[in-house]
């Protein structure tokens, strides 16, 4: 499985991609906004998208739009991982159809249970 | 004030008054009234003129105080130099501490595979179903164990030891932050300074006041969940959220 995790500080993108790698996730790559990401993930075939919402340039939750919009993209999961705790926020991302959401400070437990949900979901 | 209090009329100036308006005297009963109130005429100018100088005085000061100008031009500058050291630091600790934690994950695999390795004639050994050839081997695989056990755990231990090392940050970090800390009430209080100077200040509008957002609703970190009722203080909150509106 392809995964691409997009973060603007590269010790989060360690921090996660440490944590995946636990998780079995062999094959990560990395980004550091969604202006990155977006062609990285127009260009291969990744199976799943782990991303920040505050980044410079092109923010989180319009990678997310973007990828729901772009039909060959719009069935990749996004799993967010932000410190963005609004409520509006989270309403928002999930109404822009994000399959889950992690606020900062989180556990490798939490990841674990959240990519858990959304494979299940998935099938 | 009240603008009576300080008026004082004489009984003298009252029966003058009076005599004046009984002979019919209009001019000089407006003078002698004149004449009474002058006083106050004169405690206004005084108050007046008070009030000019201290505004004359403090726009002077504002516009010769140097410390202002110093805030403006070297303080917060390196304030911010002294915040990006903050960030580098940090990285820096952060990227070391993952370096040796993850240069400890294949020491640790290293260990576990050979714990498998010895796993099954172990069991057999223990269930007393070894034989001598096997056990021959288990020797020699415990030995290899042992070897690269000691061997490995004193790596791990001096590894160890550089992630205690690299959270020597925090103490230069904290210190840092506190002076800017520091800076930011100083800049606070000359703010507040200036707009009482001008009348602008008011604390309902301080209290009332909550900090604006960026573009695209972006707020960062939330550092006082409890006394906001717009944010989710931890995952729990965002599950139940989540799970109240059907995702």
């Amino acid at each position: 499985m392809k995964v691409l995790v997009v973060d603007d500080f590269s010790t989060m993108r360690r921090i996660i991609k440490n944590l995946l790698r636990d998780l079995g996730f062999t094959n990560i790559s990395e980004a550091d906004d969604g202006n990155t990401a977006l062609p990285m993930l127009k260009a291969g075939d990744f199976d799943f998208v782990v991303t920040d919402w505050n980044m410079p340039v092109m923010q989180g939750i319009d990678l997310l739009k973007a990828i729901r919009a772009d039909e060959k993209l719009s069935h990749i999961p996004v799993l967010m991982v932000t410190a963005e705790a609004k409520k509006d926020q989270i309403i928002m991302a999930a109404q822009a159809g994000v399959n889950g959401y992690i606020v900062k400070p989180f556990t490798a437990a939490t990841l674990s249970a959240k990519l858990d949900k959304i494979f299940q979901r998935l099938g | 004030m009240s603008k009576y209090t300080s008026i004082h009329v004489s009984l003298e100036q009252a029966k003058l008054l009076v005599k004046y308006l009984e002979a019919d005297q209009q001019n000089k009963a407006d003078e002698l009234i004149a004449e009474i109130q002058n006083p106050v005429q004169t405690a206004l100018f005084e108050e007046i003129g008070k009030l000019t100088r201290e505004l004359h005085n403090s726009l002077n000061n504002f516009h010769f105080d140097s410390r202002l100008n110093d805030l403006a031009t070297a303080d917060i500058p390196d304030a911010k130099e002294r915040l990006n050291f903050v960030i580098d630091r940090t990285e820096e600790a952060a990227n070391k501490t993952m370096d040796v934690v993850e240069s400890i994950f294949p020491v640790v695999s290293n260990i576990q595979q050979q714990i498998k390795n010895v796993n099954p004639l172990w069991h057999k050994l223990m269930h007393n179903d070894l034989d001598v050839t096997d056990f021959k081997v288990l020797c020699r695989d415990i030995d290899v164990l042992l070897t690269t056990t000691e061997k490995e755990t004193s790596k791990i231990h001096g590894l160890m030891t550089d992630v205690l090392m690299a959270q020597d940050f925090q103490d230069l970090t904290g210190q840092i932050i506190r002076k800017v800390i520091d800076l930011v009430c100083e800049v606070e209080d000359s703010l507040i300074n200036m707009l009482t100077a001008f009348g602008m200040a008011s604390k309902q509008e301080q209290s009332n006041y909550l900090p604006k957002l960026g573009e695209n609703l972006v707020e960062g970190p939330i550092v006082n969940p409890g006394n906001r009722k717009d944010v989710v203080s931890d995952q729990h909150d965002v599950d139940d959220l989540l799970s109240s509106l059907g995702f």
